[in-house]
């Protein structure tokens, strides 16, 4: 996948950049509206994901020039403004989805592959990992055969766990996901530990491989290689 | 009182008093008026008889005479100074057979030698006989002026305060959030103009004051959310990296400051765009519904509490709240029900019309209830909380002109909201006799 980062704080996009190349993404940065400008009029991109406050102007610009040169990417807006209108507006104009800052890097990606998922695997609801299958679309998991009794959030979970694989996931950033901003530190940890050991348990329930595992101090990671490991 | 009012009242009062004192005036200038001419008539006639008597001849039934009295005087009874006085008094009339005022004028005069007095009278109007003559014109005159101020009273403020009246228009409709300078009506009175400038300054100001608040909210969230997403994405990496357990506590213990700096600093930003009033309602959220759907999503936390939620929402309750308020508002509430309960304790949720009223049992307070609607109070300070949901719950509430109170009675902390402005919150709390059913039970 092709990756457009344009952001003007050179740090912020280089963290987004690292993250996304472990994926295999193809990044690039740009730091200004104009480069960003010339690059959309050279190259294509799966994606790309877009600050509103430029140095040389508002990133909403761009929204209308992709529009009309008729580019189907997906643009994600990243914005440290929460300013609803900004939202609002961004959406309106074809913006695909809106993240506020700070995210969690590993939220960044799973925004990206949802918005992906929407526009260009041709509708497609179904997400395989070896034998775990996900619909997205009626929120059902299966392993193997065996439908998964798995409640909406551990459905989010597990997605999130899969598209993040390999990772480590901080439990602040499993909370973000799952609960949002609002709650003022209401997803607490221990929540966190009880969602991720329910959904082990009914992983390992159905006959599925534990692929989640702890990670000291830190959090949890979806291990890929454990199918290898184990067979 | 209307302005116009009190100003015609005023004219009112001052008229009766010139009209008085006038009245006065008239009643006494018509009084000497008369006497006057009396007087000098009288001289005259006084002056005909001394011509006649130097004359010589018979005249004593002359009309002159009539009512003149002629008195011969010795020399030195004759006055030095005036040759004329006149004096005036009650006296009997035999013509009309009553007492009238008689005027008498009395002269001297020096004729042949001979030294004479000579004393006039005639009967003049009383005084009292002409008092209802001045008093009936002067009631005709306050009347009509009474009727032509009470006209120009209600007629003239309204062309002369209509400047006046469309500034008042104007400032009524200025909101700050619209960001539209005022304009108002050209008029060519001072006062009016002095006041427009003023306002027009007022609001030119407050609207640059109110912009410039804003850019800051912004601009302190835009520039502090930065680099917490920079250090929060460098942790990120970290983490990925080849690290030791001691490193990955550091890092999930910076992470955890690192999570309460970036909440702190959204909700202050949050409170700031409420203190700015930037939400405005729109159309009327069913609270109802709302309620529901927040309360079914905290199941799982209220499960892991082993908490029982009982509560009595009643259907389609409507109120107008920006949709995302209303559900900071109640996000707030129940989070705060769930976390400062006490393991295996209850929450009740009762929703009416008249408000909304949130109890769950839990710990003594450590601080007085009313300081922990104050940004940063908590009632447990080793708590992970940061104690700014219900700053935050307050704020919605004063914005919104609902009333909210915080008690604490017997193990249970009470937040009731009345949705009324006029009636008091704590009413709620005194009837709570609402059939509960119970939704969750551990």
């Amino acid at each position: 996948m092709k990756v457009l980062i344009i952001e003007d704080h050179q740090e912020l996009a280089r963290n987004i950049h690292d993250f996304l190349a472990k994926e295999g993404y193809i990044c690039e940065l740009s730091c200004t509206l104009e480069t960003a400008r010339e690059k959309l009029g050279l190259f294509q991109y799966d994606c790309i994901l877009l600050d509103i406050g430029l140095p040389d102007g508002n990133g909403l610009q761009l929204l209308e020039l992709l529009r009309k040169e008729h580019q189907d990417s997906n643009v994600l807006i990243i914005s440290a403004r929460n300013a609803l209108d900004d939202k609002i507006v961004g959406l309106e104009n074809g913006a695909d989805d809106y993240l506020t800052k700070p995210f969690h890097l590993a939220e960044l990606h799973a925004r990206i592959r949802a918005v992906y998922r929407r526009k260009n695997l041709g509708g497609t609801h179904m997400i395989e990992f070896n034998e775990i299958t996900l619909n997205t679309d009626t929120f059902e998991a299966r392993v193997g055969n065996v439908t998964l009794d798995a409640t909406r959030k551990e459905f989010d979970l597990l997605l999130y766990f899969i598209v993040n694989k390999n990772r480590v996931l901080s439990r602040q950033a499993i909370a973000a996901h799952l609960w949002g901003d609002y709650t003022d530190n209401l997803a607490n940890f221990d929540f966190v530990y009880q969602h991720v050991k329910n959904l082990r348990r009914k992983i390992a329930g159905a006959g599925g491989i534990d692929y989640i595992s702890t990670v000291y101090g830190l959090g949890y990671r979806f291990d890929a290689h454990k199918h290898e490991a184990e067979t | 009182m209307k302005l116009t009012n009190k100003f015609t009242l005023w004219y009112f009062g001052i008229m009766l008093l010139v009209l008085l004192i006038g009245g006065a005036i008239v009643y006494y200038e018509i009084q000497w008026k008369i006497s006057k001419v009396e007087v000098v008539r009288h001289q005259r006639l006084n002056d005909l008889i001394a011509q006649q008597i130097s004359k010589g001849g018979d005249y004593t039934n002359h009309p002159t005479r009539k009512r003149a009295t002629i008195t011969e005087i010795p020399a030195d009874s004759m006055p030095k100074g005036d040759q004329s006085y006149y004096s005036r008094g009650l006296n009997w009339n035999p013509e009309f057979q009553v007492n009238e005022y008689r005027l008498v004028v009395t002269s001297f005069y020096i004729i042949n030698g001979k030294h004479y007095r000579i004393a006039t009278y005639s009967f003049i109007p009383s005084f009292y006989q002409l008092l209802p003559g001045v008093v009936d014109s002067f009631k005709w005159i306050l009347l009509l002026l009474l009727i032509l101020v009470a006209i120009s009273g209600k007629l003239i403020p309204k062309y002369i305060l209509s400047p006046f009246k469309r500034t008042l228009k104007v400032i009524q409709c200025f909101d700050l959030k619209r960001r539209q300078p005022i304009v108002l009506p050209e008029t060519r009175t001072d006062e009016f103009k002095e006041l427009n400038k003023f306002l027009k300054k007022m609001t030119d100001k407050a609207l640059e004051d109110y912009q410039s608040l804003k850019e800051f909210a912004e601009n302190a969230s835009h520039e502090l959310q930065t680099p917490t997403a920079i250090i929060r994405g460098k942790l990120e990496l970290l983490m990925e990296s080849d690290i030791r357990d001691d490193q990955a506590i550091l890092i999930a213990e910076m992470q955890n400051a690192l999570e309460k700096l970036s909440r702190i600093h959204s909700s202050l930003t949050l409170l700031t765009k409420l203190e700015n009033k930037e939400y405005t309602a729109g159309t009327p959220v069913c609270l109802s519904a709302l309620t529901r759907e927040t309360l079914d999503s905290f199941e799982e936390l209220l499960q892991m509490k082993s908490l029982t939620l009982s509560c009595h929402l009643e259907e389609k309750v409507y109120i107008a709240l920006h949709s995302s308020l209303a559900d900071l508002l109640l996000t707030n509430l129940v989070s705060n029900a769930i976390r400062h309960n006490i393991p295996g304790g209850k929450i009740t949720v009762m929703l009416t019309k008249a408000g909304l009223v949130i109890s769950n049992t839990g710990l003594a307070p450590q601080l007085p209830v009313s300081e922990l609607f104050e940004r940063f109070k908590k009632g447990d300070p080793a708590s992970d909380s940061i104690g700014i949901g219900l700053a935050i719950v307050r704020q919605i509430c004063d914005l919104m002109n609902f009333n909210i109170v915080y008690e604490y009675a017997s193990g249970l902390h009470m937040i009731a909201i009345s949705f009324q402005s006029s009636s008091s919150a704590s009413k709620l709390l005194q009837n709570l006799s609402f059939p509960l059913s119970p939704v969750m039970q551990p």
